[in-house]
C-alpha cells in the first residue's frame, strides 16, 4: 500500500529550476504518467522519488513516512529504466533474483519467485542467458521481472518503452496495463509518448519548464485541455490553432475566418482558438458551416487526414471519415460545433 | 567473372614485408637483452666473456642459480674473492648472501603495494566518480597535482620525515613511499573507468537494495575487472621496479629490495656476469608470471549488452 505525496518538490541544479515547488498526490493503485516534453522536469520527479536525485526542497511522503531523506534502497521501490540496465555479468535468472538476494530472502523463496516472474512475462526460456544475448524487447521483460518479483508497492518506469520499436512498443504497453491490473501497485510512469500516457494511465500530469501544467483524467486531459500547450501536446495529428481575436455577437475572427464561440468573451480580446482535427462534420442544423479549399489528401485507409485552407487563410488539418473521398484542389463544406471549440487567451495561453 | 586488378598486389606485398621487417625489428629490440639475459645466465663467466660470444649457452649450466641459492652459506671475504678469478667465475660478489632476503623483501613490499593500493583508490575512485559530494573535482585535482612534484625533488624531505619516524630501514616506509606514487595514478584510471560504467546500472542497483559498498560491490568491481587487474599489475611492477626511493630509505639486508641489491653487484670491486644475470633472470621471473597469469583478465566488452541495444 502506498500514497505517493509530494508537498512543494523542488529540485535546483546550481541556478537552473528543474522542478518547481511540485504538489502531487498518487493514490494507492493508481497508475500516474508523467507526460512532457524533453527538459519538463519529469525524470527530475520521478527520480527524486526513487530518491536517485537529492530533494533541494519540499517534502516527499509515502503514506505517512516522510522519505525525503531516504536513500533509494531503503524506500522499498521498483524501477525500469530506458536503458533496461541490466547487470551484464550476470545471468537473466541472477538479475531478476538481484533485489531478493540483497534481501536475504530464503533460496527457494528466490527460485519460486523468479520462476513465477519468468512464466508471467514469458522468459522462462531465457534464464539461463546473459543479456548481452536477448533482443530489446526481452531485455525489457527481465527489467520488468527484476521489478515485480519484489512485489513492491510503488513502481517506477523511465521511458521504458523509448527504445523498442513500433510493434513491440505496442505489445509491451498491453503487458505494462495487464501487470497493472494484476499487481493493484501504484505505478509511476514517465513518457514523451501522449498515446501511452492516454492508453495507460489513470491521472496523467502534463509538465512543462518543471511545473504541472494539468493534472486530470486522459479524458479530461484531452477534451478540455487546461492551456494552448496541453491542447498541442496531445492528440495526433496536432490541434488546429488558429491567432485571433473575438468580436461582437460572442464569435471569434481572424480575417474572413468568423465562427460564433460558446463562451462569453468581450469583444477585442485576442484569443487563441482550438480546433481538434476529428472534430468536424457533414454540414448540419446547429453546426458552423465553413468552406475551405483542399490542399492535401492523406488516405490512412481507416481515415483521411485533409490540409485544407480555410477563408482568411487560416490552414487547417481535418481528420474526416475515408467516405469523405475530397479531392486535391476542390471546395468542401464542413461543420463545427462551437461547443466543441477550445477557446484560449493569447496572452496566458489559458482555456476560458 | 570480372579479374582482380593486378595492380594493388605489389604495394600490398611491399607493406607486407615493411611491416614484418618492422615488427621483427621491434621484438629484437625488446626481447633481444631479455634473451641474452636468459642464455648468459646459464653461461659460466669465460662464456659469457667470450668473443664472439655464445649466443646460445654452450653447455647449460644451473651453477650461477645453485651459488645465488647457496650464497648465504658462503663466507664472502677479501681474501677467498681475490682466490677466484672474475674470468673464470667461482666468486661471488660481497652482497651475494642479500640476494634472496632482498628478494622476499621485494616481493612482500610489491604485494602490500599492489593489495593496499587497490583498497585504496578503489573507494576513492569511486567516492569521485560515482558520489556527488560537494568539491569532487577539487578532491580529484589535488590527488593529481601530488604527482607533478618530481620524485628526485621528494627524496630528502621524504627522507628526514621517515628517518624522524623511525622507519628508516622498514618495508613499511617502502610500502607507504610507494603508495603515494601510485595510489594517485590509480585513482585517475579507475574513475574514467568507472565512469564508463553506465549510470543507470548504478541507479538500478540502488533501486534494488544497494547501497554505496553494494553498489560497488556488485556493479562497479565486476565490471572493471580489466581496470583492477591493470591497475594491481602497474602496482606491483611500480614497487618492483623503483630504486630511488629504496635505495635513499633502507641501508640493509632487513629492508633492502632487489634492485638495491643487484645494482650492488655491478658496483663491487669486479663484476661476476654471470651472477649478475642469474641475478636478473630470477627478478624478472614473477613479473613475467604476473603478466601471464593476469593477461586473461584483461578482456574488454565485459560491458556489451548492460544498456540500450
Amino acid at each position: 500500500m502506498a500514497r505517493i505525496i509530494c508537498e512543494q518538490l523542488t529540485k535546483r541544479y546550481g541556478t537552473t529550476v528543474a522542478v518547481d515547488a511540485l504538489d502531487l498526490t498518487i493514490a494507492h493503485g493508481e497508475f500516474m504518467v508523467l507526460l512532457g516534453p524533453s527538459g519538463c522536469g519529469k525524470t527530475t520527479t520521478l527520480n527524486m522519488i526513487a530518491g536517485l536525485e537529492e530533494i533541494s526542497g519540499g517534502r516527499l511522503s509515502f503514506d505517512e513516512t516522510d522519505v525525503t531523506f531516504t536513500p533509494p534502497h531503503k524506500r522499498e521501490v521498483a524501477m525500469v529504466f530506458q536503458s533496461y540496465a541490466l547487470y551484464p555479468n550476470k545471468t537473466v535468472r541472477e538479475n531478476i533474483a538481484f533485489p531478493l538476494r540483497l534481501r536475504g530472502t530464503p533460496h527457494a523463496e528466490i527460485e519460486r519467485a523468479v520462476e513465477a516472474a519468468a512464466a508471467q512475462l514469458e522468459i522462462a526460456h531465457l534464464l539461463h542467458r546473459r543479456p548481452q544475448e536477448l533482443s530489446g524487447g526481452q531485455r525489457q521483460r527481465v527489467a520488468l521481472g527484476r521489478a515485480i518479483v519484489r512485489q513492491p508497492s510503488v513502481f517506477l518506469m523511465d521511458e521504458p518503452l523509448s527504445n523498442l520499436d513500433a510493434t513491440l512498443r505496442l505489445s509491451m504497453r498491453s503487458l505494462i496495463k495487464r501487470l497493472h491490473h494484476g499487481l493493484r501497485a501504484t505505478f509511476v510512469y514517465v513518457t514523451h509518448d501522449q498515446a501511452e500516457a492516454m492508453t495507460l494511465a489513470d491521472r496523467i500530469a502534463v509538465m512543462r519548464g518543471g511545473l504541472i501544467q494539468q493534472l486530470d483524467t486522459p479524458d479530461a486531459v484531452y477534451s478540455h485541455p487546461a492551456n494552448t500547450f496541453v491542447a498541442s501536446f496531445l492528440g495526433s495529428p496536432p490541434i488546429n490553432l488558429i491567432e485571433g481575436a473575438a468580436e461582437s455577437g460572442g464569435s471569434f475572427a481572424r480575417g474572413a475566418f468568423c465562427v460564433p464561440m460558446a463562451v462569453a468573451v468581450e469583444a477585442g480580446r485576442a484569443l487563441t482558438l482550438g480546433l481538434r482535427p476529428e472534430d468536424v462534420s457533414a454540414p448540419g442544423p446547429g453546426l458552423t458551416t465553413i468552406e475551405a479549399r483542399v490542399e492535401l489528401v492523406s488516405p490512412l485507409g481507416s481515415e483521411t487526414h485533409l490540409e485544407v485552407l480555410a477563408p482568411g487563410d487560416v490552414p487547417l488539418t481535418l481528420r474526416v471519415p475515408k467516405e469523405w473521398r475530397a479531392q486535391e484542389g476542390e471546395v468542401i463544406a464542413f461543420g463545427i460545433d462551437p461547443a466543441r471549440l477550445h477557446v484560449f487567451d493569447r496572452a496566458t495561453e489559458v482555456r476560458l | 567473372m570480372q579479374a582482380t586488378p593486378r595492380r594493388p598486389i605489389a604495394p600490398r606485398v611491399l607493406r607486407g614485408a615493411l611491416l614484418f621487417c618492422f615488427s621483427a625489428l621491434f621484438v629484437l629490440y625488446v626481447a633481444g637483452p631479455v634473451a641474452w639475459l636468459v642464455s648468459s645466465s646459464l653461461q659460466s663467466e669465460a662464456q659469457i666473456t667470450a668473443v664472439p660470444p655464445n649466443w646460445l649457452p654452450p653447455l647449460a649450466s644451473l651453477a650461477n642459480f645453485e651459488a645465488i641459492f647457496t650464497a648465504a652459506d658462503r663466507q664472502v671475504t677479501y681474501e677467498n674473492r681475490r682466490q677466484g678469478d672474475a674470468a673464470t667465475g667461482g666468486f661471488l660478489p660481497s652482497g651475494a648472501a642479500n640476494l634472496l632476503p632482498s628478494l622476499w623483501n621485494s616481493l612482500t613490499v610489491g604485494i602490500w603495494v599492489a593489495v593496499l593500493n587497490l583498497l585504496l583508490s578503489v573507494t576513492a575512485a569511486y567516492a569521485i566518480a560515482v558520489i556527488d559530494f560537494r568539491g569532487r573535482r577539487a578532491t580529484l585535482y589535488t590527488v593529481l597535482a601530488t604527482r607533478v612534484v618530481p620524485d628526485i625533488a621528494l627524496v630528502v624531505p621524504l627522507f628526514l620525515v621517515i628517518r624522524n619516524l623511525g622507519l628508516i630501514n622498514s618495508l613499511g616506509a617502502l610500502v607507504v613511499t610507494y603508495l603515494a606514487i601510485t595510489v594517485p595514478f590509480t585513482i585517475f584510471i579507475l574513475i574514467s573507468y568507472f565512469e564508463g560504467i553506465p549510470r543507470d546500472l548504478y541507479r538500478a542497483a540502488r533501486i534494488d537494495g544497494c547501497g554505496h559498498w553494494g553498489a560497488l560491490r556488485h556493479v562497479y568491481l565486476p565490471l572493471s575487472l580489466p581496470a583492477l587487474v591493470a591497475a594491481l599489475t602497474f602496482a606491483f611492477l611500480t614497487s618492483w621496479n623503483e630504486f630511488v626511493f629504496a635505495l635513499v630509505l633502507t641501508q640493509n639486508v632487513q629492508a633492502q629490495t632487489l634492485p638495491i641489491v643487484i645494482s650492488g653487484f655491478i658496483m663491487d670491486f669486479t663484476t661476476s656476469f654471470s651472477f649478475v644475470n642469474a641475478a636478473g633472470v630470477i627478478a624478472i621471473i614473477p613479473p613475467v608470471l604476473m603478466a601471464v597469469v593476469f593477461q586473461r583478465y584483461i578482456v574488454s566488452g565485459l560491458t556489451a549488452g548492460a544498456v540500450k541495444g
